[in-house]
């Protein structure tokens, strides 16, 4: 019983420490760092099961930890307490392939604030795409029957901005986009 | 602590009076240490240090100094691109207590031993009650990290916040940080040269104490 | 030591025609304005008479300050200088200029809350306020200097801590576009000529005093503590620009710059500026890098350090290292300022070789503050570049001024964006030579007029953002709609209230501020995404109407209000609510006077209605409504001829705007019709004496 406690302890431990250095962490991770610590080791019988179990409650428990899916079929953990789930969305998308990611950040941002992404964006932390692998990414989904909702709009001073036509409409888009990079600066 | 006429003390310190002229011997425990890259030259150092200790704001009484070198660096008012502060390289040097070891100018300097040893941090502290607003100890630190508060007429000296040093807190850029005391006076150079007298009662344990 | 804690308790009066100095009781006299602009309106209202002059020796100049200058509260840095306006066409009146640095604090160590200069003296002098001990000094030997060199000179005799507000040559020569500065990069425009004027020089204040908080410093501790778990970046923004894993929100547009690999690259080491978890209040100054906001990813290998004004731990103003253009064009490496200053030297050109963003821009603003910070020019928020601009593409220039002095500037040089066009052009303002330079240095009303242009093309004219009496547009319909409009109409220059745009430009998802602006101003409605502007609707009118009396109690208070009010913060826990009642906490505990949120709205009410009122003493008029609260014709235009309220634009329908102001006029009770305060009114807030007199007048509506 005591060796649970420990066990929930520990791995709330490890998620909010991961958290805190801006990463996400799978089952198969907290396995393995558990392992380390001297916890869950052979003589148990199931660790996996156990494991399981112990990340169910640990969820229940704690509103800071939260699970997400991602498109791999991998479940990942982490604390909003250090870790948002924005942040966290970007981190799966990011595993997966950079059209996904790129498509899936535009259309949230038209969505919710409402506002276009500056192309350059993806360029830095924690997208770190490189300006060729954007290009190419917009390249195929040029193609791409499912990203036919993302839309360029380029800036009086020359900056791409995307955005999703789900959400916004051209005027309006080019409008923000402006708005962001220029307007903004230029009324201060 | 060394020979038994030598004390270090407390600050309640009613015995020294009897027993001889407070001598500071004990090490402080903590010290505060500024990064001069990182002030942004806020001020709000010295804010933190008067407001949430005196109930006041006022930097002339503030045991940080920053405004004195804001403008111009540590040298004063240089012309062109030579100095210091925000007119100079833009660099801010927030001056702090060194709290120094013994012998401790500040301290020697005061014929009322009024500048005492307080735990838990061993901070060179003044002690207002005994203070007469002499001034001696200002004339002592070659720092100038002893302040005059016209309001109180007391001199005031950094004491560390006990522990807790509010300015450390208080600094938006993390320039500031408290530490394990170690020997800085040797390494900062003084701002002016001392003019204080040793009182010839201390002097006269100085002597004893550092008797061949 | 006053009874009450916060304000130093005098005020210090000076005349300079007859050298007489005195002081007078601030609670006394003025504990109904505050201090700032209040007291400054006071003064003006009681003792300036209509029809006075900017410069005129009966005009005045207040500079003012509050019980919060001085103390630990964030962001109280700034003194407010009213005065009547030099560049308020065609007639000056009654406005305010601010400027943060350590003027303000210092002040209140000297142990006064504001300082009114009157008269003028019958040669240069310059003001020492060393603590009690106040000196008129012959300023001979620095008239003709510029601000840097009369800065130096004043420091050498009252040392390094003490503040000087100087004037430059712009001033000097009672060029109306010109400023008053302080700490090196502070200014307050259109106030330079106005002490010019009065042969005053420079103020140089010295205070070795204290301002006490009169409540429990373990109280006022926590209380500046809960303020600044409030703050966001520069200008409120509360989400940091790029995605960071503390962060639920980001926006592009945010000042909020800090993230890991974003350096102070000038800094020696460099000093990354990381991620700046709202918690963590000993990182707050990282997150603000308004050079690399303004001037773009380069900014950030120059940038030294912030700096900025005494108490805020924001530094919005970035120190600029430039090692190339001190042999490039002989000026020092080291350069700071905050978005206009930065961007005064960058703003005149069109187009730069290496883009808008590259090393060249870079350079031009580093030579305009170079320039425009020691002669002490001021832009009038822009648009001197923006009139410079049309009037040389347009070809006004040629036409209005004598080919010889035409040529003399060289015209290549500024259209290829070389920024030693400056040199040519900057001196000229300040010391009025040739017509181009001294049109320039007038204002855009008073060029206008002075040249034979129709102010209406102006007024037509979407790109140059002019509204009205001189002065351009400030946070307007771009940022909040009708708000925004309402706003505009009511000061006598630029209105410089960040109230609502500060709101509007926060960062969080349009439902969030629809959230907040619910519990701020009655409904979600209040708010609207930017450019998806609804019609009118009361909510709105309130918010313009608290937005207005938040900038004035600001300016009273000294709390900056290119920062505040503090309705939203960067807290997920607080669902990102700020605090719509720090400022009377913060004005309760220091001064020992308790007030509530509304007790303080309502002075800060009766502040701003004696503008109003001043205004229409001072214009004589009573029909505000179409003489003074007037709105540019390019408000109701779309450059893509979108229609109103469509998407994508932030053109405005007539209508609806006359709607908005009936709405605003009621909100703050006053006459519907002529948009002039009834009399009942004034008397609610005070004012009963001001409506007799303005009744004496016929000036009540
Ligand atoms: S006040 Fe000066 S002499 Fe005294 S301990 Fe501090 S640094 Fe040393
Ligand atoms: S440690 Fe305390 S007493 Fe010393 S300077 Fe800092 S705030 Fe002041
Ligand atoms: S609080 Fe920090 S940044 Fe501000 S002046 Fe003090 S040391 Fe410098």
């Amino acid at each position: 019983m005591e060796r649970q406690e420990e066990v929930r302890a520990n791995i709330l431990n490890i998620i909010r420490d991961r958290s805190e250095s801006g990463r996400l962490i799978s089952a198969e991770e907290i396995l393995t760092e558990l392992k380390r610590r001297g916890l869950l080791t052979s003589e148990e019988i199931k660790p996996k099961t156990h494991l399981e179990t112990a990340l169910k409650q640990a969820l229940q428990e704690n509103r800071d930890v939260k699970e997400i899916l991602a498109p791999n079929g991998v479940c990942y953990y982490y604390s909003v307490r250090r870790l948002s789930e924005t942040y966290a969305g970007i981190l799966v998308l990011k595993s997966e392939n950079p059209l996904w990611l790129i498509a899936e950040v535009v259309r949230e941002n038209s969505k919710r604030y409402p506002r276009p992404v500056p192309v350059a964006g993806f360029m830095e932390s924690p997208f770190d795409l490189t300006l060729e692998a954007i290009l190419e990414c917009l390249r195929v989904m040029g193609e791409d029957k499912e990203y036919q909702d993302i839309a360029q709009t380029i800036t009086s001073v020359g900056k791409t901005f995307l955005y999703s036509s789900r959400h916004l409409d051209p005027d309006y888009a080019s409008m923000l986009a402006e708005w962001l990079d220029v307007g903004q600066a230029d009324n201060p | 602590m060394t020979g038994g006429l030598i004390i270090a003390f407390s600050a309640s310190g009613a015995k020294a009076a009897k027993e001889g002229p407070v001598i500071i011997m004990d090490q402080a425990e903590g010290l505060v240490i500024a990064d001069p890259t990182k002030c942004v030259g806020c001020r709000r150092c010295e804010l933190a240090c008067t407001e949430f200790n005196d109930g006041k704001a006022s930097p002339t009484i503030a045991r940080i100094k920053i405004s004195r070198n804001l403008n111009f660096g540590v040298n004063g008012i240089p012309t062109g691109q030579r100095g210091g502060g925000a007119w100079g390289n833009g660099l801010v040097i927030q001056d702090i207590c060194n709290q120094c070891p013994h012998p401790v100018p500040c301290a020697n300097a005061c014929p009322n031993d009024a500048i005492v040893v307080r735990p838990p941090t061993n901070a060179r502290v003044v002690d207002s009650k005994r203070c007469s607003g002499c001034k001696m100890c200002r004339r002592a630190c070659p720092w100038e990290m002893m302040s005059f508060d016209s309001g109180t007429n007391k001199a005031t000296k950094c004491f560390l916040c006990d522990g807790s040093p509010k300015c450390v807190e208080a600094c938006p850029s993390g320039a500031l940080t408290y530490a394990a005391w170690r020997d800085l006076t040797g390494k900062i150079p003084p701002r002016v040269a001392p003019t204080a007298i040793v009182a010839p009662e201390k002097a006269q344990t100085c002597n004893e104490c550092h008797k061949k | 030591m006053a009874k009450h804690g916060g304000w130093a308790g005098k005020v210090l009066r000076v005349d300079l025609s007859t050298g007489k100095i005195s002081t007078e009781d601030t609670l006394e006299k003025y504990r109904d304005y505050l201090g700032g602009t209040g007291i400054g309106y006071k003064v003006i209202w009681d003792e300036v008479q209509a029809g006075v002059k900017s410069f005129d020796p009966a005009n005045k100049i207040v500079y003012g300050v509050g019980p919060l200058a001085g103390t630990g509260a964030p962001c109280n840095g700034r003194t407010a200088i009213t005065t009547l306006w030099p560049t308020c066409w065609p007639k000056a009146l009654v406005a305010s200029g601010h400027m943060g640095g350590q003027f303000a604090a210092e002040l209140k160590y000297a142990g006064y809350d504001a300082i009114i200069i009157e008269g003028r003296a019958d040669r240069p002098v310059w003001l020492s306020v060393w603590d009690e001990k106040v000196e008129i000094k012959d300023a001979r030997q620095l008239w003709g200097q510029g601000i840097r060199r009369t800065t130096i000179e004043i420091n050498q005799q009252m040392g390094p801590e003490a503040s000087v507000a100087a004037i430059g040559q712009a001033g000097e020569n009672l060029a109306p576009m010109s400023v008053v500065m302080n700490s090196y990069s502070h200014s307050a425009g259109g106030v330079g000529g106005v002490m010019g004027s009065k042969n005053l020089k420079a103020i140089g204040v010295r205070g070795t005093g204290s301002v006490r908080i009169a409540g429990n410093k373990e109280e006022w501790e926590k209380l500046i503590k809960l303020h600044l778990s409030l703050l966001g970046a520069n200008n409120q923004h509360v989400v940091p620009s790029n995605p960071q894993p503390w962060a639920e929100h980001y926006n592009a547009g945010s000042r909020w710059m800090a993230s890991a690999g974003r350096r102070w690259g000038a800094a020696n080491p460099s000093i990354d500026t990381g991620a700046c978890e709202p918690h963590n209040l000993n990182r707050i100054a990282y997150r603000t890098n308004n050079a690399a906001y303004f001037l773009g990813d380069k900014a950030w290998q120059h940038t030294v350090r912030g700096n900025g004004c005494t108490a805020c731990p924001i530094r919005c103003h970035t120190m600029l290292k430039v090692p190339a253009v001190s042999a490039k064009y002989g000026i020092p490496e080291l350069g700071q300022n905050t978005c206009v200053g930065l961007l005064f030297g960058r703003a005149f050109f069109k187009s730069f070789p290496d883009g808008p963003k590259g090393q060249t821009a870079i350079e031009a603003c580093m030579v305009g503050m170079y320039l425009a910070d020691d002669l002490g020019v001021w832009d009038n928020y822009g648009q001197l570049q923006r009139d410079f601009q049309a009037l040389y593409y347009n070809g006004i220039f040629k036409r209005k001024v004598a080919e010889k002095e035409f040529n003399s500037y060289s015209w290549n040089k500024y259209e290829q964006g070389d920024p030693t066009f400056l040199f040519e052009l900057l001196p000229r303002i300040a010391n009025k030579e040739g017509e181009l330079a001294t049109a320039l240095g007038l204002g855009t009303g008073h060029l206008l007029e002075r040249w034979g242009i129709p102010e209406q093309e102006w007024l037509e004219n979407h790109d140059l953002l002019y509204w009205k009496l001189g002065h351009p547009k400030h946070h307007s319909n771009e940022d909040a709609g009708q708000c925004g409009v309402i706003i505009n109409t009511q000061y006598n220059r630029d209105a410089q209230c960040h109230s609502h745009s500060n709101f509007t430009r926060n960062g969080l998802p349009i439902e969030v501020q629809k959230r907040l602006a619910a519990e701020l101003w009655g409904s979600p409605d209040a708010v609207d995404a930017v450019a998806a502007f609804t019609p009118m609707n009361a909510h709105k009118a309130k918010m313009a109407k608290w937005s207005l009396l938040r900038k004035e109690l600001h300016d009273c208070l000294s709390l900056c209000n290119w920062m505040g009010p503090w309705v939203a913060s960067p807290l997920k826990e607080r669902e990102y609510r700020g605090d719509d009642s720090i400022e009377s906490l913060l004005y309760s505990l220091a001064t020992g006077d308790k007030k509530s949120r509304q007790e303080l709205d309502t002075i800060a009410e009766r502040i701003f209605l004696l503008h109003r009122a001043l205004t229409i003493r001072d214009m004589g008029a009573k029909d505000m409504r179409t003489k003074h609260d007037t709105i540019p014709d390019w408000v109701f235009t779309d450059p893509k001829d979108k229609a109103a309220f469509s998407k994508g634009t932030i053109r405005m329908d007539k209508e609806d705007i006359k709607l908005a102001m009936d709405m605003f006029y009621e909100e703050m009770a006053w006459d519907k019709e002529t948009g002039s305060p009834t009399k009942a009114t004034y008397r609610r807030l005070g004012l009963g004496t001001v409506a007799d007199e303005l009744a004496k007048r016929g000036l009540l509506p």
